[in-house]
């Protein structure tokens, strides 16, 4: 048996879970892929006590200890201390405390030929986040490492073009696989803005298409200090990726695909505009209006409500996904109204996960996952649209939920229904 | 802007029947070298409309694709090394796409498409 341990990116959240992986090779697979998994141990013991965990050791298969406790393989111990910091005199105390186990192997530090694992969960406290590890020690040989090199590989800080809602990287690849992005796949970002999401796409080989209404982010960027261009193209060339096959500025409310295009792409991943950080736009009709000159005209934009934008998403991904193709993105939701029954849903699309990740006491998003099972039927579509009736949802007053005073009548909350008329910041370029 | 991309859009102004292909005006025309993966070449080709493929890529200097594509040319590693070129390795940097019925002018610049419609033509 190997004991799996994940680590959540808003602490440790269940993080120990236990699972079978009969094959090594499965596991080390697996955990090579895997973003949030820190690694695949093969557990020696555990217990809550020092005398629990020596007596759990001791009595593990001496068959399956043999084999890598001998002089001609190098080692090390490294102990990892979870939900606190293990300082350096804790460590040796540890270490010293770990020598009832007959290692023969000599140690190296760096490169052995074997790492073993001193788990240390404590989580006292979780900064009032919901749920922790409970106070355990695990022990083990290590099978697999998760593969999180790829977050400082590809850290936001040391990007050359990014921008305030660029994507996390972590939760960028996170979201590639849940959309089971591979090599040779065909990748749509309608929300590409600094483009965070295609890069982790690109990392894993997919051909990517990203469009948004901006057009300054997706296509201008900014200079930065010594007066080079930093843009959408350059965090590409920078990282050695496959440019994009393209990035279009264009609304995803009027998508501009030809009618005939079905089926093309692999994974739809996206983070939606919300209104939190950055509002939705989408174009406007205007049919009297006189344009002068078309070479220099500013298109205006208008409002883009959360239920439209999110109608308007799952409709395109089921149209232009592969029947198994995957559609991710980040659904908003404030903790006092969100309902399940609001996740959006289409008739070709399933859901396959739909996963919490806390962002403050009052507002978390949650990261949906649906896929393709039917092909698309533009008929059943809007059938399926016009019984819905409005898209509009509770969470679209989202930003006054997470900014506004809460208001209580008779000690019960009051939601309102539409988000308050603040006058909006409006940059000079508008 | 990659002939892929340039495949899968049309013109969307309101009211406009045959949007697709857009007439391609280049200005500026890079070729950049991409990852040759026959698998999604073949994965893609049924996707594709091939004519307007053939087209695009005559506007920008790479002319030559056959007509009409066999099971067999899907194997065929010389084939495909003209279609990878064609579909991922044309950029179109400068230029403008244009609607084949309207005559609107879609511009391109630095790469990127600008597809956003006008208020009067929503």
């Amino acid at each position: 048996m190997v004991k799996v341990v994940v680590q959540n990116n808003c602490g440790i959240q269940r993080s120990l879970a236990i699972a079978a992986a009969q094959v090594e090779g499965i596991a080390h697979q697996v955990a090579e892929r895997s973003i949030l998994l820190k690694g695949f141990l093969e557990l020696w013991g555990e217990g809550e006590t020092w005398e629990e965990l020596e007596a759990s050791i001791n009595a593990f298969s001496e068959e399956v200890k043999q084999p890598w406790l001998q002089p001609s393989l190098s080692m090390k111990v490294v102990i990892d201390g979870w939900g606190r910091i293990i300082n350096k005199q804790e460590q040796s105390e540890y270490h010293e405390r770990l020598e009832f186990i007959p290692f023969q192997n000599p140690v190296k530090l760096t490169d052995p030929d074997i790492v073993f694992r001193l788990i240390i969960a404590n989580c006292y406290s979780n900064h009032g986040m919901p749920d922790t590890v409970p106070k355990r020690m695990y022990f083990g040989r290590e099978v697999g490492v998760g593969n999180r090199r790829v977050i400082s590989q590809y850290a936001l800080p040391k990007r050359v073009y990014l921008g305030p809602t660029s994507m996390d990287t972590e939760m960028a690849f996170v979201m590639c696989n849940q959309a089971k992005v591979r090599k040779g796949n065909f990748v749509f970002d309608p929300f590409a803005g600094t483009g965070s999401i295609l890069v982790a796409a690109a990392h894993f080989g997919a051909v990517t298409l990203g469009a948004d209404i901006d057009i300054r982010v997706l296509r201008d960027g900014k200079k930065d200090t010594s007066g080079r261009v930093a843009d959408n193209w350059a965090n590409f060339k920078t990282y050695g990726l496959q440019r994009p096959a393209g990035l279009i500025r264009a609304d995803a409310h009027r998508p501009p695909f030809r009618e005939t295009l079905h089926e093309i792409l692999d994974a739809v991943v996206c983070d939606p505009p919300y209104g939190v950080r950055a509002g939705g736009r989408k174009s406007q009709s205007k049919p009297d209006l006189q344009v002068r000159n078309r070479a220099t005209h500013i298109t205006s934009t208008a409002p883009y409500s959360m239920g439209e934008c999110l109608r308007d998403l799952l409709d395109i991904s089921a149209r232009l996904l592969r029947v198994g193709g995957r559609l991710v993105y980040f659904l908003p939701a404030a903790l006092e109204v969100y309902k399940e029954e609001e996740v959006p849903r289409h008739p070709a699309l399933r859901l396959i996960a739909n996963s919490e990740q806390v962002l403050t006491t009052r507002y978390s998003r949650r990261l949906i996952t649906m896929e393709k099972v039917l092909s698309y039927d533009r008929e059943v579509a809007a059938a399926f649209h016009e019984e819905q009736g409005d898209p509009r949802m509770a969470i679209d007053s989202v930003p006054s939920i997470v900014y506004e005073p809460r208001q209580y009548v008779d000690g019960k909350l009051v939601v309102s229904e539409k988000p308050a008329n603040r006058p909006k910041y409006r940059s000079k370029l508008c | 802007m990659k002939l892929l991309t340039h495949n899968m859009l049309s013109c969307h102004i309101k009211g406009v029947q045959n949007g697709f292909p857009f007439k391609i005006e280049p200005v500026k025309v890079e070729q950049i070298d991409a990852d040759y993966d026959p698998d999604f070449l073949r994965h893609i080709y049924p996707r594709l409309e091939w004519k307007a493929l053939c087209e695009a890529a005559a506007t920008m200097g790479a002319p030559g694709l056959p007509e009409e594509v066999t099971e067999e040319m899907l194997q065929d590693d010389d084939f495909l090394r003209s279609f990878h070129h064609a579909l991922l390795e044309l950029v179109l940097e400068e230029g403008s796409l244009v609607c084949p019925e309207t005559g609107r002018q879609f511009p391109v610049h630095k790469g990127v498409p600008n597809l956003l419609l006008n208020e009067d033509e929503n």
